[in-house]
């Protein structure tokens, strides 16, 4: 649906905006597009939307070149804050993107449902608050029925309601093949919607994956005394390769979670007090701030 | 290029900034050349006359604001200074958009960079039409009424006069808008493009080609005869100068009217070009 080879923006006062990035966004999957601010991720995704020009590599773009009618003919965007005519009401700035489009403006009313926006439609613009401005901008984006979605931080300004609200949005709208493309830097809300994430640190990709890939596989962690003893035990039931001492005298030991009552069994079989046992994940957040050494978002 | 056409006069004809423009405009026209001039002519002030020719009165000025003249009274005042009005209106309808941010909006619809632009210059090809055809059956109406409250001859110019002149001041118009366009496209915004369009359209060039003159008489104005607002008025001036009797009130034309439509379509030509290159080539980064 998405793809970039060597996507690169360098800007003239010498800053690499993006630098040398290949993305792969699959038909129908929600992709989460994230990174700390002033990661590379707007600019991506201008580049994808053809608003944007890179310095060098290429894309593509529900098969075609980023920008071009074909294009964007199959593709809804939010790039920052949705930008609409202020004297014109929610429906009639729809109706002119409907125009635009070349769609039928029957459309307009069947979106302005699906976000909740219908008793408002006629208000101006300017009257809206931030949350319908956004809803406004998701409606704007599906008037075209898009095979591809790509929202910028779709949920930035908005308040912990408005932030749900939009995050089911997304949640249900990339529900069968469409395909969502969705940047932040909101780790529980990306780790809420998507079911691949791409993570991007200065303009380069450093991870991607499904979000379990990235979380690694879970542990088993054990705190008993005396340590020296339990550590035998340990190394004998999961293999001395795979349990690691933490600093905090903790054990941390990769082994199939379905074992954990006979790794209990074992240890207190042997005299050993086992004061903590428990699955230890890494949180997307932990991920993240060793992906990007930034706690952005958090 | 149809759809973007008309995605532009749905916004235009429901943007009342332009509208305003437009009608503030006509009323200024009929306010001041028909209302105002019309009450001095017909009741001249004591001292008026003194330095008109012996026995006559500003009188003798109302033959000016008779229908038979009101192609020539509506071309000589209102063709310069209604582009004032066309170039906001020209900056309005592209400046905003930067300002908005609506260009993103408008950039990631169907259509490309180019088939937007063509469809904002149709767009405001249609407002500028309108504002000129409701300027001279404003000022049209307003002549006739004069003509008929001093019992004058109430006949009107010839159709192919009056189809000139709207032709005639379509092009000056036409001209002002695509200069306001391409000077808030080269800004990306609006403040500075009217602030700069305005200096240039009411001081820049006939400031200093009016000092120039003073010194370099024909030789500057065979330089100033490649500059827009000269051949605006050379173009005015085709139209001839409305006979007082005993006044002589018009010069002669520098240069034709031939040199002046084609100076200016030369102008709006290369704004146009300007406007989608630099359009095309930009990044979108507002």
């Amino acid at each position: 649906m998405v793809e970039t080879r060597g996507l690169t923006k360098h800007y003239g006062n010498g800053i690499v905006a993006v630098d040398n990035l290949n993305l792969v966004v699959r038909r129908g999957e929600v992709y989460g597009f994230l990174g700390p601010n002033g990661a590379g991720k707007t600019t991506t995704l201008r580049m994808l939307l053809g608003l944007i020009r890179p310095t060098s590599g290429s894309a593509t773009v529900v098969g075609g070149a980023p920008g071009s009618p074909a294009s964007l003919a199959k593709v809804g965007a939010i790039v920052e804050t949705p930008a609409f005519y202020p004297y014109l009401s929610g429906l009639d700035n729809l109706r002119l993107l409907a125009t635009y489009c070349g769609v039928p403006v029957e459309r307009v009313g069947a979106a302005l449902d699906q976000v909740e926006l219908t008793p408002r439609a006629r208000h101006k613009f300017s009257t809206y608050s931030m949350g319908m401005k956004q809803r406004l901008g998701i409606a704007a984006a599906l008037i075209k029925q898009p095979d591809l979605l790509i929202l910028d931080e779709p949920t930035n300004g908005l308040d912990p309601q408005g932030m749900a609200d939009v995050r089911n949005l997304i949640i249900e709208l990339g529900r069968g093949d469409r395909t969502v493309l969705v940047s932040s830097h909101l780790l529980g809300e990306v780790e809420l919607m998507c079911t691949r994430i791409g993570v991007i640190r200065k303009g380069k990709l450093v991870a991607e994956g499904t979000i379990d890939d990235l979380r690694g596989a879970a542990t088993l962690k054990v705190r008993a005394t005396p340590a020296d003893k339990a550590l035998d035990v340990l190394e004998r039931d999961a293999g001395a390769g795979n349990v690691g001492v933490q600093d905090d005298g903790s054990f941390s030991i990769k082994v199939d979670l379905e074992r954990t009552a006979e790794i209990n069994e074992h240890l207190v079989k042997a005299g050993i007090a086992v004061t903590e046992l428990r699955p230890d994940e890494r949180s997307l957040t932990d991920v993240f701030m060793e992906l990007t050494g930034t706690e952005g978002g958090l | 290029m149809l759809a973007a056409f008309r995605g532009e006069l749905f916004k235009v004809a429901r943007r009342p900034a332009v509208w305003v423009c437009v009608v503030a405009l006509i009323l200024l026209a009929v306010a001041f050349s028909y209302v105002l001039l019309g009450l001095v002519y017909s009741h001249p002030p004591k001292g008026s006359n003194q330095n008109l020719p012996p026995g006559t009165t500003l009188s003798i000025f109302l033959v000016t604001l008779y229908p038979i003249n009101f192609v020539k009274e509506t071309l000589s005042t209102w063709a310069g200074l209604g582009g004032v009005f066309a170039l906001i209106i020209g900056v309005l309808v592209q400046g905003s958009e930067f300002g908005w941010g609506t260009v993103k909006t408008l950039y990631t619809q169907r259509s490309g960079r180019l088939a937007m632009l063509t469809g904002k210059l149709g767009a405001l090809a249609v407002v500028v039409l309108l504002m000129v055809v409701g300027l001279f059956l404003a000022t049209g109406a307003a002549s006739l009424v004069v003509a008929s409250l001093e019992g004058a001859d109430t006949s009107f110019p010839p159709a192919d006069v009056i189809a000139k002149g709207l032709a005639a001041c379509f092009l000056i118009y036409a001209f002002w808008a695509v200069f306001g366009v391409v000077l808030a496209t080269l800004f990306r915004q609006s403040a500075m493009a009217i602030g700069l369009g305005l200096a240039y359209a009411l001081v820049f060039e006939n400031l200093v080609f009016g000092l120039l003159s003073l010194i370099g008489g024909n030789t500057i104005n065979q330089i100033h005869q490649w500059f827009p607002i000269a051949n605006g008025g050379y173009l005015v001036e085709s139209f001839g100068a409305v006979r007082v009797r005993g006044i002589n009130t018009g010069a002669t034309p520098f240069a034709d009217a031939t040199h002046a439509v084609t100076l200016l379509l030369v102008y709006v030509t290369a704004f146009i070009v300007l406007s989608a290159w630099m359009l095309r080539t930009r990044d979108v980064t507002s």
